[in-house]
């Protein structure tokens, strides 16, 4: 890895816009707007103002660094979205990086807010879930781990970009959303009536 | 027309991801250079409908792709380019957020111009991209979320002459087929079925045909056809081929009735103007009907204007329009910037009143 590439992160998973701009391991510009609507109408601009912030322009990137949650679903799609075009544009790297690795500390289980005192988080051995945040608490005491569920958004950029910077040359596979929920939707109900000539 | 254009379009605001490169020459010709559609319909099979949150997670991972198919096939780089169309809106707003994101981003990093396009006004211009059709023509609309009569003025110019006032024919024809276990999409279905059908032997409402206005409503057509299944089976246990057919056919006369006496009207209300070239044009996936195109065709015969209706792939949801009514947009200097909104809801004519959705929120479209 040069050590000297420059990487945008940026996440829209929550209540937020937060970009950071790393060249190395030097954060040149970050920011951060908490906002309860409007992140896809704010995000470009947002990260124009972080590169010319940074004195860079679009083109000196060497790789995107996107959260792809969980969080809010149409949050973390206007950022992967984003991250996918402008990889497409500039013909460089986007890479995917979860709520859970970009929270991750020593000592601590990650875990994101969900709605309704839940946490979205990842049983050491297990796969992520959602649950409530009382069970994640037990989960992590019983493994001698703090429960961290806080994070700052210009933290979480600027851990997104990192992440990003650390692995973008090898890893090529596409930043996609990490939903950890289905869909809501049920089967049709109304069944047809049969044919009786049929 | 001052240059040659070639702008790639993306649409994502229903259950079709596309991506489409459209260049226009300095006589005016345009030309689909590549127009690609990854469908969804396998996702939503099960549901009896599209799903918005199914629908928005395909085209969040399907658009880049499309995008990349779209210029391979059109042999162009993003170099060859004079600007980026996108769908922002109306539609499923988690599906038209993606492509206007993703539209956003391709601008940023290429520093090409941004252009928000209108979906109904993709629809609505692509008897231009097709055939050349001058202003003004009178266009129906006819397709699974929308149904209205526009007379198009210019890129940017459309009057509403009615439209409908619940449910578009498409949603109809997709309801029919689901309450009598034919498969989705309804449209070609119903139709195959119709006809082996006898469009007389059940006898559909004809909605709003007591009022002199344009508008239509097709919600109590499906509740009829309900109705009327419902009875033939208390009354049998089962339907036979035979009833399916008849039904489908029954049904099916109704929608070309009443979309043949709303155009009448519609036309007399377009002809009255003296358009230089009197035209009438179909878009929207109904168009592809042959009864109801047929029914069209008669009633633009009698009033001696000409019936124009796209080649069915650009009839339905594609990404060539969007970037065809970019082109036209990018003419008369529309750009958008980093900040366009993707918006559920928007009315091409915004000076007649709202016909659905008139709440807080506004008029749907």
């Amino acid at each position: 890895m040069p050590s000297d590439a420059l990487v945008l992160g940026f996440d829209t998973s929550a209540a937020h816009c937060a970009a950071a701009l790393l060249r190395g391991d030097v954060i040149l510009a970050e920011c951060c707007e908490e906002m309860g609507r409007g992140q896809a109408e704010r995000l470009m601009p947002l990260l124009e103002e972080v590169l010319s912030e940074g004195n860079a322009v679009w083109s000196d990137l060497d790789a995107i660094g996107v959260g792809i949650g969980p969080g809010n679903f149409t949050g973390i799609r206007i950022a992967v979205s984003a991250a996918r075009g402008l990889a497409l544009g500039l013909g460089i790297p986007a890479v995917g990086v979860d709520g859970f690795e970009s929270r991750e500390k020593t000592g601590t289980l990650a875990a994101v807010p969900a709605p309704r005192e839940q946490v979205y988080t990842t049983p050491p051995g297990g796969a992520p879930r959602l649950m409530p945040q009382a069970e994640a608490e037990v989960i992590a005491r019983d493994n001698g781990l703090t429960l961290v569920a806080e994070a700052t958004p210009a933290g979480l950029a600027a851990a997104i970009a990192r992440a990003a910077a650390g692995r973008y040359q090898s890893d090529t596979t596409p930043p996609a959303p990490l939903y950890l929920r289905a869909a809501d939707a049920a089967p049709a109900k109304d069944a047809p009536p049969s044919l009786i000539d049929g | 027309m001052t240059q040659r254009l070639t702008i790639l379009g993306l649409e994502s605001s229903c259950d079709d991801t596309a991506a489409a490169v459209v260049r226009r020459e300095m006589d005016g010709s345009a030309t689909v250079m590549s127009s690609i559609v990854f469908g969804q319909t396998d996702l939503h099979s099960a549901y009896g409908g599209v799903v918005p949150e199914i629908a928005a997670r395909a085209h969040a991972e399907k658009l880049d792709h499309c995008v990349r198919d779209a210029l391979d096939a059109a042999e162009v780089t993003l170099a060859d380019l004079d600007a980026v169309a996108v769908t922002a809106g109306p539609g499923l707003i988690g599906g038209v957020i993606s492509g206007v994101m993703c539209a956003k981003g391709i601008a940023a990093a290429t520093g090409l111009p941004l252009v928000g396009v209108n979906h109904l006004a993709g629809h609505a211009l692509t008897p231009r991209l097709t055939d050349g059709v001058t202003y003004p023509y009178l266009m129906l609309l006819v397709s699974g979320g929308h149904c209205q009569y526009l007379i198009v003025r210019g890129p940017e110019d459309f009057s509403r002459l009615g439209g409908t006032i619940d449910d578009a024919p498409g949603e109809a024809f997709d309801k029919t087929a689901r309450l009598l276990g034919l498969p989705q999409p309804g449209g070609p279905s119903v139709q195959a079925e119709a006809e082996n059908g006898d469009p007389r032997r059940y006898r559909f409402p004809r909605p709003l045909l007591d009022r002199p206005d344009c508008n239509l409503s097709f919600s109590g057509l499906k509740t009829a056809l309900m109705r009327m299944r419902d009875q033939i089976v208390a009354e049998k246990g089962g339907l036979t081929r035979q009833d399916r057919a008849d039904l489908c056919a029954g049904f099916q006369a109704a929608v070309a009735d009443v979309l043949s006496e709303k155009t009448r009207r519609a036309l007399r209300i377009y002809m009255a103007e003296n358009p230089a070239c009197p035209t009438v044009a179909v878009a929207g996936g109904v168009a592809a009907n042959t009864a109801i195109r047929a029914a069209l065709e008669t009633v633009c015969a009698e009033a001696g204007a000409e019936f124009t209706a796209p080649p069915l792939a650009l009839c339905t949801d594609n990404a060539a329009m969007i970037a065809y009514a970019g082109i036209e947009r990018f003419e008369i200097g529309a750009r958008d910037g980093m900040d366009l909104s993707a918006r559920p809801r928007w009315p091409l004519d915004q000076s007649s009143p709202a016909m659905l959705g008139s709440g807080k929120k506004g008029a749907k479209a």
